[in-house]
């Protein structure tokens, strides 16, 4: 089974849609959310989430607390903050002008 | 939202470990996670955890990545290229120890001069809005005139009437133009103690804005009539000094003349007056003038014009539309006098006159007036030894950087970016110059304290607050960066350009480059020998100038003659006082008896301490307004005590009394210049004064040989001798020619003194020599510290050229071998090495020689029996430059003739 790549930039949209859709989230379980919504068809390289969720944190969309996971593992759940929810809808039409704009220049031919 | 961001940052850089750890948690968490999910799935151990880290990627770099976006790596990789910086330091001590003391030097000087610069020409009077405060007239004079059209003295009356009638100023002020040490008693202590009164007008304060820290400032209130307001306020530092800050100052009393003053407040600490370089201990108001020894009386007098006036401009008033209002003002208030004497000589004077206002917002002073010059022309010496530091500098560093070579290619091939090593060398030299600039800031503070000693030119230091500030701090800072990046910006540039094969090889640096270095470091050492020899240059024209003002005849002897000044106004008596008059002559008997004086005598003027002038009329001659006589009040023994040889006619004799007809013994020049030619003017008379007045008219007795009266550089001047019981005159200036030990006759002189009067303060006991000398503050200043930084310079170059010559023989060891191998002569080889320094020094003086001419012309004025650099002065500095400069590369030389061919060659 081959596997894509994100397209670059768009792992803030996921990572704020993951989060909008089902509450906090640890890491592990926003890989697996990706991979499994995706059908499998997105591979995020599952380390470089937490880059991207240090520079969310900064920038103020997501809130981080620890807590325990249903293995009973203490782990850093990430919950979604009124700027995130924001930011979502922000990237979500900024995706949709892209994508959409590319779609009509595949279409052409 | 932003501020939030930076709250957030601001934590992750103080909270860097713990948010490293818990990333560092739960990065670890999901991947045993994953490898968990692995082996649930079937996997073994091994693949299960190899396939979770596949997944996960590269922690260090992800954590990296993590870190980055905190916004903080800039700072660990600064904080890294400055602990790299420090260690590279230690690690050749002995070209940091080069390095920090030139920049030490260099900084230090830069700073120390500068902080004189900022305090006499930069800073802003300590007051509200000093930029409002206009100055009547032009800074320069001072004393009391009668001439009526003076635009800088007013009268009392004056100041009342321009106060009152003015539209541009919220208010005007008053102040004596005299500042007076007068020996004063603080109530309830027994010794008179020197004070330095100010009178001001009661509006003085309030005019200024300042307000008192203790008690109140002088008011308006303080100056409505004469004499009954007994009152003073008190210099915050006088308040300290003199009462150790009794916190009852204000029920404290002191005594001037025989009133006792209040002391009604205290001003606030950074108020030092309206001039800088003075600091009076107190301000009395000008209603008070007559109780205040001398004891003057002009309040009321319209044509006592002794004051200063400052006026506050009212908001939105220009510069321009003052000066027309005060102009207008000017001649209506002078004409309205009931007695002004309106001749037509004086409407000419009065129409002639124009009062100019001089912006004061950075006080007066004639400080600044005397220094600004050669704080400029230091300023300049100074900045060009920074520069020639800065060069060694860069060739020590360039130096290194061979030797670093090596290191920086295996960093570079490693795959460092080239910015990325030349901000490290960059840093590198930041943190050098950081540190020579912190060890210059604690130089200057030693050489602040020897360059006021020195502008003090005597015992009593001036009082100038020149301590490190914050505007200096900023000053060195900004120095300091900028020799960083002069120095270090070639060798980074440099040392990172390279060809990493040819670097990398085993053996001595690739040819190529080595030349290349080796040239820029000979423009470096031309450079540096081209500012030398302006420096060199400056220093000796100075130092003649300074001899050749030391040699000037002064027309008195100057040695054996010791001074003091006495304080007569402490007797209560006025200077015309018959028994005043006795004092003075008793006194000098009394010393003139002592074994070992010769002469003694008081005059009103030794040397450079003020005049008295006036216009006079030659009986049977026209006025000619123009020509200006300085009286000398003097006792009959004068001429003698300074051995002033007297050219013709008789000396003062007893029977010069108050009451026998006046006489005077004039100089020569005014004796050839202003009496008919042919005439001998012995026996002729002249009018003290524009007017034929019969009590002022003078014989002429004696003449004298011309001397120097107001300072050494002067042209002959008119002076006329007049004995004091005709003129008197409350004088405080006693000289005493002597022979012997100077402390003995100072103590038995000073015993004589007390003898007449035990209740005489005795104060600036010392030499007519350190007198004349001390006029010469200005030029010994600039001679000393030209003469130390020419040294300095020649001395960096020096370092210099040595560090250049040596490596070039070191690179050079191999083709010297050879050399000497095929019979060459070890003198040819020394000459070789010193061939090459001659001609860069050459070069460099070549290049130095219209630089120096250039920059002789700027400070022409500066210069005494000199014009400019002329060729004996450049010729000694070129001989002396080129001589240093062998014997810099002598070593070197002599290194690189004792070459063993086998040893050179076998290295190879």
């Amino acid at each position: 089974m081959k596997r894509d790549e994100i397209p670059p930039g768009t792992l803030y949209l996921l990572i704020l849609k993951a989060l909008s859709l089902h509450g906090p989230l640890h890491g592990y379980e926003m890989a697996n959310f990706i991979q499994q919504s995706s059908e499998d068809i997105l591979q995020v390289e599952e380390g470089s989430l937490y880059p991207a969720l240090q520079r969310m944190l900064l920038k103020g969309w997501v809130k981080a607390e620890w807590g325990v996971t249903a293995g009973n593992r203490r782990a850093r759940y990430y919950r979604l903050t009124p700027a995130g929810r924001k930011q979502l809808t922000v990237e979500l039409s900024q995706f949709e002008r892209v994508f959409g704009a590319i779609q009509r220049i595949t279409q052409i031919a | 939202m932003f501020l939030n961001e930076v709250r957030r940052r601001l934590r992750m850089l103080f909270q860097g470990s713990r948010f490293q750890q818990e990333l560092d948690e739960e990065m670890r968490t999901h991947r045993e996670l994953r490898e968990q999910e692995y082996l649930d799935r079937g996997r073994t151990p091994e693949a299960a955890r190899r396939e979770a880290n596949r997944t996960f990627g590269n922690p260090a770099t992800l954590q990296e990545k993590s870190y980055q976006s905190w916004g903080w790596s800039w700072l660990a990789s600064l904080l890294q290229d400055v602990r790299y910086g420090v260690r590279s330091m230690f690690r050749s001590p002995a070209l940091t120890i080069v390095a920090l003391l030139s920049l030490a030097l260099g900084i230090g000087a830069n700073t120390a001069i500068f902080s004189f610069i900022d305090t006499l020409m930069l800073r802003s009077l300590p007051v509200k809005d000093p930029a409002q405060l206009m100055f009547f007239g032009r800074e320069g004079e001072s004393g009391i005139t009668g001439d009526i059209a003076s635009t800088t003295l007013y009268s009392y009356p004056f100041f009342r009437e321009m106060q009152k009638r003015n539209s541009v100023f919220t208010d005007v002020a008053a102040l004596l133009s005299m500042l007076d040490t007068i020996h004063g008693t603080i109530e309830g202590q027994d010794a008179m103690q020197p004070m330095l009164v100010q009178l001001v007008s009661g509006s003085y304060f309030p005019t200024l804005g300042v307000q008192a820290i203790q008690g109140r400032a002088l008011t308006e209130a303080d100056d409505t009539t004469e004499g009954d307001h007994p009152v003073v306020v008190v210099s915050y530092a006088w308040w300290k000094r003199a009462l150790a800050s009794d916190p009852a100052v204000l029920n404290r009393k002191l005594i001037l003349g025989t009133t006792k003053f209040d002391i009604v407040g205290v001003a606030p600490p950074e108020f030092f007056g309206t001039s800088v370089g003075e600091e009076p201990d107190m301000w009395v108001p000008l209603s008070m003038m007559r109780a205040v020894p001398p004891m003057w009386d002009g309040y009321k007098k319209n044509f006592w014009d002794g004051m200063y006036l400052i006026g506050r401009l009212k908001p939105g008033v220009s510069p321009e539309q003052a000066t027309s209002n005060v102009n207008l003002l000017f001649q209506q208030i002078i004409r309205s006098f009931p007695d002004a004497d309106l001749s037509e000589r004086n409407l000419g004077y009065l129409r002639r006159a124009h009062v100019g206002l001089t912006p004061m917002s950075k006080g007066l002073s004639s400080l600044r007036r005397r220094f600004s010059d050669p704080l400029r022309v230091l300023m300049g010496i100074t900045a060009l030894v920074l520069l020639i530091a800065c060069a060694n500098i860069a060739n020590l560093l360039l130096a290194r950087s061979t030797a670093r070579a090596r290191e920086l290619a295996v960093r570079q091939a490693l795959g460092a970016g080239r910015l990325r090593i030349v901000r490290q060398l960059l840093t590198e030299s930041l943190v050098l110059a950081l540190t020579g600039g912190l060890l210059g800031v604690g130089l200057a503070r030693i050489a602040d304290r020897l360059l006021l000693r020195m502008i003090s030119g005597g015992p009593d230091l001036v009082p100038l607050n020149v301590s490190i500030n914050t505007h200096l701090l900023v000053f060195t800072f900004a120095v300091t960066v900028t020799t960083a990046i002069l120095f270090g910006i070639i060798p980074a540039f440099r040392s990172t350009r390279l060809e990493l094969t040819e670097a990398l090889k085993e053996g001595r640096a690739s040819s190529s480059r080595g030349s290349s270095r080796s040239r820029i470091g000979k423009v470096l050492i031309v450079s540096q020998i081209a500012l030398s020899l302006v420096l060199m240059v400056g220093a000796v024209l100075f130092i003649r100038t300074l001899i050749n003002l030391n040699n000037i005849d002064t027309g008195f002897n100057r040695e054996g003659v010791l001074r003091l000044d006495i304080d007569s106004n402490v007797t209560g008596l006025k200077s015309d006082d018959p028994r005043m008059i006795a004092m003075f002559q008793e006194i000098e008997q009394r010393v003139s008896a002592l074994p070992a004086v010769k002469a003694a005598s008081f005059a009103s003027f030794l040397f450079n301490q003020g005049s008295w002038n006036t216009s006079i009329r030659v009986v049977g001659q026209n006025l000619n307004d123009q020509v200006n006589i300085k009286h000398n009040v003097v006792g009959n023994d004068y001429l003698a005590t300074m051995q002033i040889p007297l050219l013709a006619g008789r000396n003062f004799s007893p029977q010069d009394t108050a009451t026998s007809h006046k006489v005077a013994i004039i100089s020569e020049r005014m004796a050839k210049d202003l009496f008919p030619s042919g005439i001998n003017p012995i026996g002729q008379h002249y009018y003290a004064g524009r007017d034929s007045l019969p009590e002022t008219q003078i014989e002429v007795i004696g003449i004298a040989k011309d001397v120097k009266f107001g300072s050494l550089q002067e042209p002959p001047q008119y002076i006329d001798y007049m004995p004091n019981p005709q003129h008197p005159w409350g004088y405080g200036t006693l000289a005493v020619r002597y022979t012997g030990d100077f402390d003995a006759i100072s103590h038995s002189v000073q015993q004589a003194i007390h003898s007449v009067n035990p209740r005489l303060p005795i104060s600036h006991i010392g030499t007519l020599d350190e007198q004349v000398s001390r006029t010469l503050t200005y030029h010994r200043i600039i001679a000393q510290l030209s003469a130390f930084f020419g040294l300095l310079a020649v001395f960096l170059s020096c370092i210099g050229i040595y560090g250049l010559m040596s490596y070039m023989v070191g690179k050079r060891t191999s083709e010297i071998g050879i050399r000497i191998a095929i019979g060459a002569s070890r003198a040819s080889v020394r000459w070789l090495v010193l061939r090459e320094i001659a001609l860069l020094t050459a070069i460099g003086i070549a290049i130095g020689i219209p630089v120096t001419l250039g920059a002789s012309r700027i400070v022409a004025a500066m210069l005494f029996g000199l014009h400019g650099a002329d060729t004996a002065s450049l010729l000694a500095s070129v001989a002396a430059l080129l001589a240093v400069a062998l014997l810099a590369a002598y070593l070197p030389a002599r290194r690189a003739a004792s070459v063993d061919p086998v040893i050179a060659l076998r290295y190879e």
